[in-house]
Parts: C-alpha cells; structure tokens; sequence
C-alpha cells in the first residue's frame, strides 16, 4: 500500500504554494486512519485523530514539492521561467515537463547540442535563466493556454529498482506523508490515547511557511517533524546515512533531547533500525517553525534516508518508511503509556 | 512513419540489433530484399529504371553509455559512446544492459556542494548509475562491464506537429528510408542501415565499399539551435524550416552543382527546405564520398533540436519534407538509359 | 481621477529612512485623518487607519519607510563611515549627494583601492564639506541617518523620484482612504514601519488586525528596461497582481479575487512574478493560522535608486483595483 500511495501521489503536482491542486489524493487515503480533516490558510492538510486525553501530538511531513514558475511567454513557444523553492538547474538540463496551465502542456528544456558548444560552455554549469521550456506552439496559441505564474514541474514516472529501493519526483517529503500514512495504520490496531494531527504541511520548500500556520492552528504539545535525509552515495561524505538502515535521529539545538532519547529507547526495545545524526543549529526542515511557534513546542526529527535530493530521481527504500512508520506509531503508544510532562520537564 | 517503435528501440552504437531485426521484419513485410553484411549494417535494395546507382544511408546507432566498471557500493560507473554533453546526464532514468535493468543517474545534493562545485559540471568519470542495488555483488548478478545503457524517454507528440523521443538522430533517417522502400518506386536504390556511425562512421565505410555508388544520399536527424537567446545565423537549422539540405560539415564538403539542384528539385515539387547553416558536426557522407574512386554525395536532413540527449524534438512536417524530397531526387536521378 | 502631484511630491520629498518614521506619519496622519473612523499607531510605529464596517475584514499595507545610510563613525574632519539601511549596493552610490534629517548634505566617496581590492561599503566615506571640526561635531553624530537627495520630477505619463518604494502605495492608499467605496467590509489601511529591513512591521500589524484578507501595495521591477532583468511587468501595463516573489506566493483564491476584479471592472493589470525580493504580504500571510494575502504591485524602474520611475497611469489602475478590492465580496 505504501508504495500505491507513493507512486500515486508522486505522479501528481503538488509544487509549493498550490497545495490546493491536488489534495484529494491525501484525502482519498488518510480517511481511512483518522476521523476528521482540516485545512490552514496556506493549504496544509490536517488529519486528525481524536484520542481520550487531553494531549496532542503534531505529525508534520510537507506535502510540496519543488518547481517550476513561469515568468515570461516568449515567441516560437518557448517559456522562460525561475524556480519555486531550490532548485539546481543543472538537473533540469534536457527533461521533459508538464507546465499546469489552462490545460496540461507538454514541453521540454534542452539545450544547444555538444556539435556547437564549446569546451569551456560543456564545462559551465547553466543558470536558470539560460534555459527555457520549449512547447512546440506558436506564441499566438501558446498565450491561451499558459500564463505568467502558471506552475511547471519534471514529467516523471516513478521507477522501481532493485529490492524496495524506488526512484521519483518529490520523494522529498511524500516519502514522509506515507510515513505518516504508514504510522496512522499502525495506530489504528495499537490504539492511542493523545489526539494524533497528522500534518501534510504545505510551502516548506519556500521557508516552512505551512508548517509556521498548521502548529499554530493545531497548538499541539510536542511535534514530531519527518523530513528526508541526504543517502549515502560515492559523492557524499562519510557520515552520510545508508538507505535501507532506518530512520535517521537527530540531536540538536532544535530537537528535545529527553523526548529524542525516549524514541531511541522504544526503537531498542522493539527492535526497530535507526541511524543518528547530529545537528547544531538549523536543520532546514519544518522544525524550524514548529519549535518556537507560540509558547514553543518540543520536537524529534527523523530523517529518511534519500539519495539525489531535489532532482526528478530522488531514491529511497520503501523499508525505511514502513519501519519508521511503525516505530513512530509504537513510540506514540509508549509515551502515552508514560508520563508526558515527566518526560518534558527540565 | 515508423518512428515510435523506431525511437523505443535500444541500438546504443555497436549494439544496434534490436534497430535491426527490427528493420528487417518490416523488409520482409514490405517484400523488399536485403543483406546483411559483416558489420552488421542491412542492405535493402529497391529494383526499378536505373541510370546510376543511388545508396540512401541513415544509420540505426544512437548515442548513449558504456559500463565501465561496478564500484564497491555496486554503483555503475560508465563512459559516453558518442558526443555526450556531459551536462544532460544529470538526473535521468537508463535503462541498463540486455535485461534493460532500471537506474537513475543521480548527482550529490545541491545543498552540499561547494561554490567550486557548482560552478562546475560534473564530468561523466565522477557520474554513476543507481540501480538500487546494496553490493557489488548484487549488481554483478543484474549488469556486466561493457553493457550499454540507454535512456529512457518515450515517443510524444506535442505542441504544433512536434515529436519528442530519444534517438531521433537518426531513427528518423530509418523511418524515412523504410517509407520510401514501401513505396516500391520504378527507381533503382539501394537503402542501407548503417551501423556505428556515432562512434565514426564505421558502417557506412564498408557499405559503400561493397555498393560503389554513383551517388549517396544520406538522410539525418541534425544539428539545430533555434532556441531563445541563439543568433540567427548560429541556429544552424530551423524546426519547421523543411528538409535541411548540408553545404559542409566537419566531414564532407558537398558538390554544391548537387546541392543547387536539389533545391531546385524541392522548389519545383513544393517541398519545403532550408540550407544547413553550419559547418559542425559530420555524418555517413563522409565516409561514403571516400571509398575507393569517390562518389558523389547529398545529406538532407530533419533538423532535431537537443539532439545527443534524451530529449530529440523534430518537426513531423520536416520529417515529411525529407521523405519527399528524397524520393524526388531519387525520380530525377533514375530516368533510364 | 487625476494624478496628484502634489501630494506625491510631499511624500516623496518627505525624509523618514526605516526606523525614523515620524515625520511621514505626521503627513499621512494629516492627510487622511478625516477621513476615517479610526486611527491608531502601534508599539512599532505603524499607523493603522480603520473604515468600520461589519463584512469582511481586510488589510491594506504600504510601507512609509525608505531606504538609507546610517553613520557609525565621525570623524573631526568631516568623513563619515556609514552602513546601510536597506538593500544599498557601495558599487551604485559613489558620487551621490546624501541628506540628512537636519537638512545638512554630504557626498559619497570612495577611497583608493588597491588591485583587485573590492568595493565594499567600508571603503566608502561621506565627505560633508567642512573643514571646521565644530560644524562637524555639532551637526553630524554617530546614528544619524541620511537618505538620497533628489529632485521629484515629471513627464507628461510618468513621476521620477526617490522612494517610490513604498510612498507610492502610502500614496495609492490615501487617494482611496479619501475615496472610500461603499461597503460593509471592515478596512484598516496600514501604514506600515522597518519594510526595508526586514518587512518587521508588517509583521505586528498583521497579528493585531489578524484580518481575512490582507493585500500589500508596494512596487516592483520591470523587464521592459535595459538592465537585464528578465520578467513580464512593463512600465504602463497596469496594476500588477503578485503572483510570488521571494517572501510569498500568492494564495490562489486571492489571485482569482484580484484577477476577476481586475476583469470585471475594466483594470488594466498584468501578472507579476519577482524572482528576488519580499513584500509586507510575506510576513502577514504566515500571521496564526495564516492570512489570505496578495500584492498589488506598482511597476518600477531603476529601484532602490535615488531616481525611481513610475507611470502615472499605472498607479491610477493600482487605485481602482484596490477600490474594488476593499468593497469586495
């Protein structure tokens, strides 16, 4: 199932600010697992599930994605266009994307051929603004179907590799959502006494803008922050995290240390892989919101491990989601077993 | 048009007989005859009024990867066979081998690299293939160095007539050759598939050695710049322009008496066409007008944007002049003794 | 309605860099207080006028500062280092005339720099004209800042001064503030402090109003010019609807909102996309639970300069949208 959701879910656009496009995918999934919804002002989704005390407990994975705007409809069908959220415009070079307009337009991004180019352009990385979507209409033509502001994002199907391990668009952070999915599962046969707020966060990608607005809303009284981690490649460094190792725990600044150490524990008691990492300041997830919203919330992170960040070939094993879905449904279930405020004290 | 079925062929050069058994399955439902020579390219001959002997060329090589080598991760490393900017490798999905084993051809994170770094592409020897394997060894098992890989990019058509497909260059030169030999014209010529024209025209030199042809026509998917931000006269060729007719390129210096009238052939026919504005590149030509006491040749050519990439876009109404052009320069040159 | 130069020029001419407000407020106060039902400054500084009603409750905001140079040092004889206020580039301010608040002037130079040197800020130096070390010392103290000098200037179509960004929009907002549409909705019009350093007082502005809607009026760059920037907005295209910049995407109903408004009732506008750069409506539309927020943006050339152009008709438009706008369902 999770991997349905993931493909499903990564087929579509969800670029950062048009949460609203394609929200009924979520929907269509989570309601199964929880008893109400909710939207903020920015488009976060909020899925709630009612408990028997007077906790909560704030899920957070952002559901956007990184993309493409258009800034500019030029003659003979090509689009100029800038970046929503960070984008390196070397993985853009000769791809195939859909440009949301009034319809759904097919265009390419591609670039003079190595016939006539030089040595020294093959060696410079291009700039945003040297590349450009090619359509195929006529100007004319073209104006009628896409405008300035319309949203772009890579065609691209998802692909299963060896073992569990699956490449797509957008893994950064719906690998996240389907931990969240994951977890809402596993809490339904557990059973769990704080109200969960599975939170599918929109605009993270263009400052934790969704996640500012949604803890705000939910006011929850610890957070628990799912983003995706940099995989271990041949490029990276040796500290990076392997896929297929579990969920990446962080230590920081940003994260409660007692409430870190309490999900270390459950994973060890139960069995569950994980990695750690450490973090001193910013950790350029939701986090960065969610700690010091309103009276300040005490949060975990964990990471999933995902190697290509930001490309259309973001990779991932589906093994560290279910099992970091299910260790978070376990650690739930353990702190509602234990005394919350115990453990929050200083 | 053959040309879907053509492009989702795998045929990186050196490796081109699914192109080929291909081609030759369509032959024998034309009921055309063909060879096979030692190379591997298919000779397929179309009898008919004869003055001379006309070889039409296109080749059924693409441009792609090579593994060179299976790393300790079991990360594929690989090398380009043919011109490969290595800027369109970033971020792109292959397909690996005969088992056409899925990968992705990933880069470190944006986030993590250096100034240094990204004012710099990567070059194709720190680039690797990810095909989700967790060893060395489980990759052994799926992938053998010297495998091809190939992108993976289906056949679209978009915007106004255009086409979207990998390998364009030159499966659109097939397709037309395939065109014009089901067509069964009273116009003798002989129309070969070449093999590793990428990697320098390997095929079209023994081709040509066995036919000695009075005339050689190769046909193309070619050089074209005509984005935003290009000059004029650095566009080389147009999309939408019509069959590009070549003047020179790296490799042949064309009979400019031929190059005249064929233009006049295309104005009096009411094809479209178009001069090719630049003198890169190379194609079979060059090896055809060099066998043994020389021949006379032609290149007409459908101009292909992003070619060398995943991306070729060409115009159907190109592909179509080319076609005609072809054949009624194949009429005017076979009038009979 | 016509363009009023007059009043234009005042606020233009007006000096108040970020953080140093009060003297436009005074203007602003006095032009518009008779006009409304309310008017109140918060802790920062912002003024925030009020049209009561019972609808909808929506936020106008445009800043009333401008950006500057503040002095860190003074030395006797007569140079002063400075540091910036606000997006001030050294590479494009040597050799202008500075004003202080006093009304005292001093010019921008460069000290000599050695090969390959970079042009930093901490090279630069104002020069105030003295060579009396008592007139330097009793007119000129660390903290002071000054702003551009500039003369208002007009075409027949277009304004050339300094601060368009943002008296345009404290402009816009008083001609509609005098010519308030019949409406139910409950209007504040802020005023707002510190833009240019940080969109800070947009910031509390937006927690205590906590509207349902809150559109920013603020200028923008163009790409019709020669200076390279590629984007869509012209010099007399209209009102330009935000549609993302740096600091905000637009939410979409309040794209659809100012579009069929715009449509509707015959505004000539143009979509806007600014690829650097934040407005007031960042701030406000990650207030609680989040706020609905967009841009009307007035186009600009030559921003941040002591010589900003601006088309008189454009911001004619910019009134009627926001016209439409405050009396929107």
């Amino acid at each position: 199932m999770i991997k349905e959701f993931l493909f499903d879910v990564c087929s579509n656009q969800i670029v950062s600010g048009f949460e609203h496009a394609n929200g009924s995918i979520l929907t269509k999934y989570f309601e199964h697992y929880t008893d109400s919804f909710e939207r903020d002002k920015l488009g976060s989704y909020i899925f709630k599930s009612e408990g028997t005390n007077d906790k909560k407990i704030m899920l957070a994975a952002h559901i956007d994605e990184i993309g493409l705007m258009v800034t500019k409809v030029l003659d003979v069908g090509f689009l100029s266009f800038t970046s929503v959220g960070g984008i390196n415009p070397a993985s853009l070079v000769s791809q195939e994307v859909t440009v949301y307009g009034k319809e759904n337009v097919f265009g390419v991004i591609g670039i003079k051929p190595p016939h006539v180019t030089t040595e020294d352009e093959r060696n410079k990385p291009l700039k945003l603004k040297d590349l450009y979507i090619d359509t195929g209409y006529a100007k004319e033509k073209l104006e009628k179907m896409v405008r300035v502001g319309d949203v772009a994002t890579i065609k691209r199907k998802p692909l299963q590799l060896q073992g569990t391990v699956v490449s797509a668009k957008a893994f950064d952070d719906r690998a996240c959502v389907a931990v969240m999915l994951e977890t809402a599962k596993e809490l339904k046969k557990l059973s769990h006494k704080s109200s969960i707020y599975y939170t599918a966060t929109a605009q993270e990608e263009t400052g934790y803008r969704g996640s500012t607005t949604a803890s705000y809303m939910v006011n929850p009284d610890i957070g628990i922050i799912l983003d995706v981690g940099f995989g271990m490649t041949p490029d990276m460094p040796a500290e990076t995290a392997h896929l297929g190792k579990g969920p990446v725990v962080a230590y920081g600044g940003r994260l409660n240390q007692k409430l870190t150490k309490k999900f270390v524990e459950v994973c060890k008691t139960y069995n569950f892989p994980m990695q750690y990492e450490a973090i001193p300041s910013r950790t350029g997830t939701d986090t960065e919101a969610l700690q010091v919203n309103r009276e300040g919330i005490p949060c975990i992170l964990l990471s999933i491990p995902l190697r290509y960040m930001h490309t259309s070939v973001e990779t991932i094993d589906i093994a560290d989601v279910e099992n970091t879905g299910r260790a978070v449904a376990r650690f739930i279930n353990e702190l509602d077993n234990s005394d919350l405020e115990e453990i929050l004290c200083f | 048009m053959f040309l879907k079925e053509l492009t989702e062929l795998s045929g990186v050069s050196g490796c081109e007989y699914e192109v080929r058994n291909y081609i030759k399955k369509k032959l024998e439902e034309i009921g055309c005859s063909y060879d096979i020579d030692k190379l591997g390219n298919v000779i397929a001959h179309n009898k008919g009024k004869k003055s001379k002997t006309i070889m039409v060329a296109a080749h059924m090589d693409e441009v792609g990867l090579i593994v060179t080598h299976i790393d300790g991760d079991g990360f594929i490393r690989f090398q380009a066979v043919g011109g490969i900017d290595p800027r369109v490798l970033n971020s792109k999905q292959v397909l690996v081998g005969d088992k056409k084993i899925p990968g992705v051809i990933g880069s470190k994170a944006v986030h993590l690299m250096s100034d240094d770094e990204r004012g710099k592409t990567i070059p194709v020897e720190k680039l690797y293939i990810d095909i989700g394997s967790n060893s060395k060894a489980e990759t052994e098992k799926l992938v053998s160095i010297g495998d091809y890989v190939v992108f993976v990019s289906d056949y679209v058509e978009f915007g106004d007539s255009l086409i979207k497909a990998k390998a364009l260059d030159d499966r659109a030169g097939c397709s037309a050759i395939l065109e014009l030999l089901s067509m069964k014209l009273d116009a003798d010529f002989y129309g070969v598939f070449t093999v590793m024209e990428e990697v320098g025209c390997r095929g079209a030199i023994t081709a040509s050695y066995a036919l000695e042809p009075d005339l050689g026509i190769v046909i193309e998917g070619t050089v074209c710049a005509d984005m935003p931000g290009i000059e004029e006269h650095s566009k080389s060729t147009i999309i939408g322009g019509g069959a590009a007719l070549s003047i020179m390129d790296n490799s042949t210096v064309y009979d400019i008496d031929i190059v005249r009238s064929t233009a006049k052939i295309a104005e009096d026919n009411n094809i479209t066409y178009q001069f090719r504005k630049s003198s890169a590149g190379g194609n079979d030509a060059g090896a055809i007008h060099k066998t043994k006491d020389g021949s006379k040749v032609m290149a007409i050519s459908v101009p292909c944007r992003y070619i060398h990439s995943a991306v070729n876009v060409a115009s159907k109404n190109d592909y179509n002049s080319v076609v005609n052009l072809t054949k009624a320069v194949i009429l005017a040159n076979q009038k009979g003794e | 309605m016509n363009f009023n130069s007059e009043l234009m020029k005042k606020l233009s001419d007006c000096f108040s860099p970020s953080g140093r407000e009060k003297n436009i407020r005074e203007i602003i106060t006095e032009e518009i207080k008779d006009y409304v039902d309310e008017i109140k400054v918060d802790p920062l500084g912002n003024l925030i006028a009020r049209k009561k009603g019972n609808g909808k409750k929506i936020l106008f905001s445009a800043h009333m500062d401008q950006i500057g140079l503040i002095i860190t040092h003074v030395d006797e004889k007569g140079f002063l280092r400075f540091s910036n206020v606000g997006g001030i580039h050294a590479k494009e301010i040597i050799g202008l005339s500075m004003v202080f608040d006093n009304g005292f002037q001093g010019v921008v130079c460069c000290e000599e720099l050695k090969y390959n040197e970079k042009l930093t800020m901490s090279k630069l130096f104002i020069d105030v004209a003295s060579t009396d070390p008592e007139f330097v010392k009793k007119n000129f103290h660390i903290g002071d800042m000054c702003v551009f000098k500039s003369e208002y200037y007009e075409t027949p179509d277009c304004t050339v001064c300094r601060a368009a960004d943002d008296r345009i929009g404290c402009y816009i907002q008083i001609e509609a503030i005098k010519s308030h549409p019949v409406t139910e909705n409950d209007v504040y019009y802020v005023f707002s402090v510190q833009e240019e350093v940080g969109t800070r007082g947009a910031k509390t502005a937006g927690y205590s109003v906590n509207p349902d809607l809150a559109v920013a009026l603020d200028v923008t760059a163009t790409g019709d010019s020669l200076d390279g920037i590629k984007m869509d907005v012209k010099l007399g295209g209209g009102a330009a609807i935000k549609l993302m910049d740096k600091s905000m995407i637009t939410h979409l109903d309040v794209k659809n909102l100012l579009t069929n408004l715009a449509e509707e009732n015959n505004i000539k506008y143009q979509y806007e996309v600014l690829e650097f750069g934040g407005t007031d409506a960042g701030p406000i539309h990650m207030t609680r639970e989040g706020i609905p927020s967009g841009v009307i943006s007035i186009p600009t050339r030559n921003l941040h300069s002591a010589a900003e152009i601006i088309n008189k008709n454009d911001v004619l438009e910019c009134i009627k949208l926001l016209k439409v706008t405050a009396a929107s369902k």
